[in-house]
């Protein structure tokens, strides 16, 4: 399934809005949580990354993975915090904008 | 800011190598596969940060400098030509900056804006300490106010040592923290220093704290004697902060209500309402502007004029820029610095068209490369850029090369020099803001030499220009821009040697003007009796008694007194309200150059009494006041009417009265070259001063008599200062002559850049056409044209071009000439002379200049010419 232009931003932000992840780790939640509809592939996902990072909405530091191994993690900062809320919002009155002009889907008659 | 720290080399090996680690880390959690292509979300990343606009930039720098250094010759005219231009501007800056430009040395000086007490006789008046408490309680547009007045005392370090003159500013209690000053050492006044009746506390300057306490910290506490008085000092000036006036620097430091006491002054100045004598400074507050502020003085200033009707009729306040200022207190100083800054800006423009004649030049010689970059797919844009990226490189090169000529120019501009003791300081020095200014010249240079060949370079068409195999075809229709431009170079440096020209000639006449006072066998000195609070009647009678001594002793012919000499750089004034003269509307009395002089003094300088009579000895306190005038005054206040008889009032209209009895002829009084200026003489037994200079004929060498003079005041009173102890002919010399020849050095040394520039823009035309019409001229000695005939060829194109331009550049000077002539009334006024001379020299120059190529094309073996094609 493609994403819409700069969904991808909202999804990394909500989340890691369920805690910190590393970039592998990220992916793989999006993928789950959608129940494998949306399979970002991890170099699409990096320069995002890089991208909210420098926004200043993410943040990241070197920590122990489950498996013991050293990886960076990332976290949602306050000023994330608040852009996944006016994102949040904005879909929201998308999704519910759209649905009320599809409706339910029409009978075809005939 | 990110994309800042983008540009940052280090940053980005942190991250590349942040980048690699993390990389590394995932895989060996999920393996290459699960993770995609990984280097192309790193080649994303970097686009994100700018890295793919940095690495182009990088190679074309590499780029650029490959290809400069493989056209030494190029780049080492090109070179030269902007550090001559670029250096001669930067030092012509340093200048203006040391004249008007540069800022208060305080914290934030574009918040601090000059507050005056202007009336329609001068728009700079100084403000009345009451109106100066008033403003400051009322106004609420200043965070502060701080007040000021220079002065100079007598100062003494140690009490064994004899006192010195020394600049002193008498302050405000809150003007260090408005200008925001923080102390070097010790501390600033406090509120509670600021009435009479406290302790005397001084500040000294950092430079005096340098060279009369060796840099010690025990200054702080120690004792200072100031006109006589005892003055604790509490605190060391910052090295940066030199003070509020131009040229000035104050050594020392008190609270404005010591003013009485070191004065020696009966009323106490800070309570007289029409004492104007303060200058203001205003620390903007926050949210209000220049505007809001004048309007709310404007309110305050006639609430005052209400109020006190007596002083501060006609008075408002304005507030000004330190710049706004600075040019109404010596306009002539904004004109000499935009003649030199225009003068410079022409040498500037002269030397960015042999840069871009040069690079125009290049431009086809380089079409094939460029043809080849773009046949491959190089955008034009991208072209463009890599040939700015190349003017930019030379620009720098001449920038740097630049500073060293400015330097050079700035080391010749520190020897001017205005003879004075206590010094004045020009303060033309080699600094951030001229290399900032070189910064800026030289990228502007860029643009304007740069720009127009790199567009047409790249416009070249490129097919025609890889069939060409190189040259392209030879013609003379190509060369029209660069025609143009080389014109344009011999016009301008017509100019300017025009203009030096009326330097020389101003200069000329200024060394066969009559002094208009006699500078031989003369020498003067300055005494301050008035330091040591000697009472008015003490000081008469020491000036009395100096005189006899004086005269009594071998070897002095004469000796006079007056209150200032003629040329010395401190004159002073009167106020005067002649009679019968009607003011124009809201001006009630006029200030003229005047002093007092005693009655020797029109005959010792050879001041010529033209009618009337001198001052004799009759002309004593008691006796009828009188007054001497010069021809201008009498022809400014009563043209066509006798002069002799009429009275002037002093001071103002309820001033005594005195009567003119005599009229001297004009003479010069701060210049030579000033426009002829009117000038009181009042006689010194009726208007004795506190500070008179004396001047002394010797029968020998005036220089030998000094140190019998300085003698003379010891042995009446040790302690009283000397100073300007000097002839007559030094100061005419150093006022005179010496500024005047270094400004023609100046001009002149421009006049030979420009013309040394042109030459070589023109020299590099007719090379280069020369070497475009090879095969013509190959062909033309093939079939038997004479070596004559070719070197005329080249030649009259030269002549054509040097003609041209100096048609050009002789319209723009007659058109030049009257505005320097308005702004400098002493430049020799377009004479014929250098008329003629100047065009005559560029036709000479011009001549040798293309005859070098002619040569050469005559001396074209015509086998080898049509081979070579």
């Amino acid at each position: 399934m493609d994403l819409l232009q700069g969904t991808l931003d909202m999804l990394v932000l909500r989340t890691l809005a369920a805690g910190a992840l590393h970039g592998y780790g990220i992916a793989k939640a999006i993928r789950s949580t959608s129940n494998d509809a949306l399979d970002i592939e991890f170099g699409s996902l990096y320069p995002a990354l890089k991208r909210l990072e420098t926004k200043g909405w993410i943040a990241s530091g070197w920590e122990t993975s489950e498996h013991n191994r050293r990886a960076k993690f990332y976290r949602l900062t306050a000023r994330g915090r608040k852009q996944l809320v006016r994102e949040h919002s904005k879909w929201a009155d998308f999704v519910s904008a759209v649905g009320r002009i599809m409706g339910p889907f029409p009978e075809v008659k005939g | 800011m990110n994309r800042l720290k983008a540009l940052w080399p280090a940053w980005r090996r942190e991250q590349e190598r942040e980048m690699r680690e993390e990389l590394e880390s995932l895989t060996a959690l999920a393996g290459r596969k699960e993770l995609g292509n990984l280097t192309l979300a790193l080649e994303d990343v970097r686009a994100a940060w700018g890295w793919t606009w940095l690495d182009s930039l990088f190679a074309d720098v590499r780029y650029s400098i490959r290809t400069l250094r493989r056209q030494p010759a190029f780049v080492s005219i090109a070179v030269l030509s902007l550090a001559l231009a670029i250096g001669a501007n930067s030092a012509m800056f340093s200048f203006a900056d040391a004249m008007l430009l540069r800022p208060l040395p305080i914290k934030n000086p574009a918040a601090v804006f000059d507050v005056s007490s202007a009336t329609p006789d001068n728009p700079i008046d100084g403000m009345s300490f009451p109106d100066y408490r008033d403003l400051r309680n009322k106004g609420r547009s200043f965070s502060g106010l701080a007040a000021y007045r220079l002065t100079s005392l007598g100062v003494s370090a140690n009490p064994a040592a004899p006192a010195q003159i020394r600049f002193a500013d008498l302050v405000s209690d809150n003007f260090f923290s408005v200008v925001g000053v923080t102390p070097a050492l010790g501390r600033a006044f406090l509120p509670e220093e600021a009435t009479r009746s406290s302790q005397p506390v001084a500040m000294v300057s950092y430079e005096f704290w340098r060279q009369n306490y060796a840099g010690e910290l025990s200054v702080v506490g120690s004792h200072l004697r100031l006109n006589g008085m005892v003055f604790t000092v509490i605190g060391v000036t910052p090295e940066s902060f030199t003070g509020l006036d131009r040229f000035v620097r104050p050594s020392i430091f008190v609270p404005l209500a010591m003013g009485q006491t070191l004065d020696g002054a009966a009323a106490d100045p800070l309570e007289e309402r029409g004492s104007h004598d303060l200058i203001v400074k205003g620390r903007l507050s926050a949210g209000a502007s220049k505007e809001s502020a004048q309007a709310e003085l404007s309110t305050i200033a006639a609430a005052l004029e209400r109020e006190y009707g007596k002083t501060n009729r006609n008075r408002r306040l304005a507030v000004r820029t330190e710049l706004e200022r600075r040019i109404l207190e010596s306009p002539q100083l904004l004109a000499l610095t935009k003649m030199l800054m225009g003068l410079v800006a022409l040498i500037l423009i002269i030397a960015c068209s042999n840069v871009a004649n040069l690079l125009l030049a290049r431009a086809r010689a380089r079409s094939r490369e460029i043809a080849i970059r773009m046949s491959i797919g190089a955008a034009r844009s991208r072209v463009v850029r890599q040939l700015m990226t190349e003017s930019l490189l030379v620009a720098m090169a001449g920038c740097i090369a630049g500073l060293l000529v400015a330097y050079g120019g700035i080391l010749l501009l520190q020897t001017l020099s205005v003879p004075s003791d206590p010094p004045f300081v020009l303060g033309v020095q080699m600094d951030w803001r001229v290399a900032e200014f070189s910064l800026v010249v030289a990228l502007g240079s860029c643009l304007f030499f740069g720009l127009a060949p790199a567009w047409q370079t790249a416009r070249a068409d490129f097919v025609s220009a890889l069939k060409a195999g190189g040259d392209g075809a030879s013609g003379q229709g190509r060369t029209f821009g660069r025609d143009v431009l080389v014109m344009g170079q011999i016009a301008l440096a017509m100019v300017v040697l025009i203009a030096a020209g009326m330097f020389l000639a101003g200069f000329r006449n200024m060394l066969a003007l009559p002094a208009e006072f006699r500078t031989d066998h003369l020498i003067s000195m300055d005494t301050a009796p008035a330091v040591l609070h000697y009472s008015p009647e003490q000081t008469k009678a020491f000036y009395r008694r100096l005189v006899n001594s004086v005269q009594s002793m071998p070897g002095v012919a004469a000796v006079a007194m007056t209150e200032s000499l003629p040329l010395s750089p401190s004159q002073t004034v009167v106020s005067v309200v002649p009679e019968g003269y009607q003011f124009p509307k809201g001006h009630e009395k006029t200030t003229e150059f005047g002093a007092a002089v005693d009655a020797g003094y029109f005959n010792i300088m050879h001041v010529e009494i033209t009618r009337g009579r001198a001052f004799t000895d009759h002309d004593r306190a008691g006796s009828r006041l009188v007054a001497i005038v010069n021809q201008e005054f009498a022809k400014t206040y009563w043209p066509n009417q006798e002069p002799i008889g009429k009275r002037i009032r002093l001071d103002s209209a309820d001033g005594p009265a005195a009567e003119i009895v005599g009229v001297a002829k004009t003479g010069h009084y701060l210049a030579v070259n000033e426009a002829p200026a009117p000038f009181v003489y009042l006689p010194y037994q009726q208007n004795p001063r506190q500070r008179m200079t004396l001047v002394v004929q010797s029968m020998g060498d005036a220089g030998l008599i000094a140190k019998p003079l300085r003698d003379a005041v010891g042995s009446i009173d040790g302690n009283v200062p000397v100073f300007n102890l000097r002839t007559v002919a030094t100061l005419y010399e150093s006022r005179v002559t010496d500024t005047w020849l270094q400004f023609f050095q100046m001009v002149g040394t421009m006049g030979f850049i420009g013309l040394a520039l042109a030459t070589t823009g023109l020299y590099g035309l007719i090379s280069y056409t020369v070497s475009r019409r090879v095969k013509e001229f190959g062909i033309r000695v093939a079939v038997g044209a004479k070596r004559r005939d070719v070197v005329w060829l080249v030649e009259r194109r030269g002549l054509i071009l040097a003609g041209l331009g100096i048609a050009i550049g002789g319209a723009l000077s007659m058109a030049a000439a009257p505005i320097l002539a308005a702004d400098f009334p002493g430049l020799g006024v377009s004479s014929p002379a250098v008329y003629v001379l100047v065009p005559l020299a560029l036709l000479m120059v011009s001549a040798i200049a293309s005859y070098v190529p002619a040569r050469r094309a005559a001396g074209l073996d015509p086998l080898r010419a049509l081979r070579n094609e």
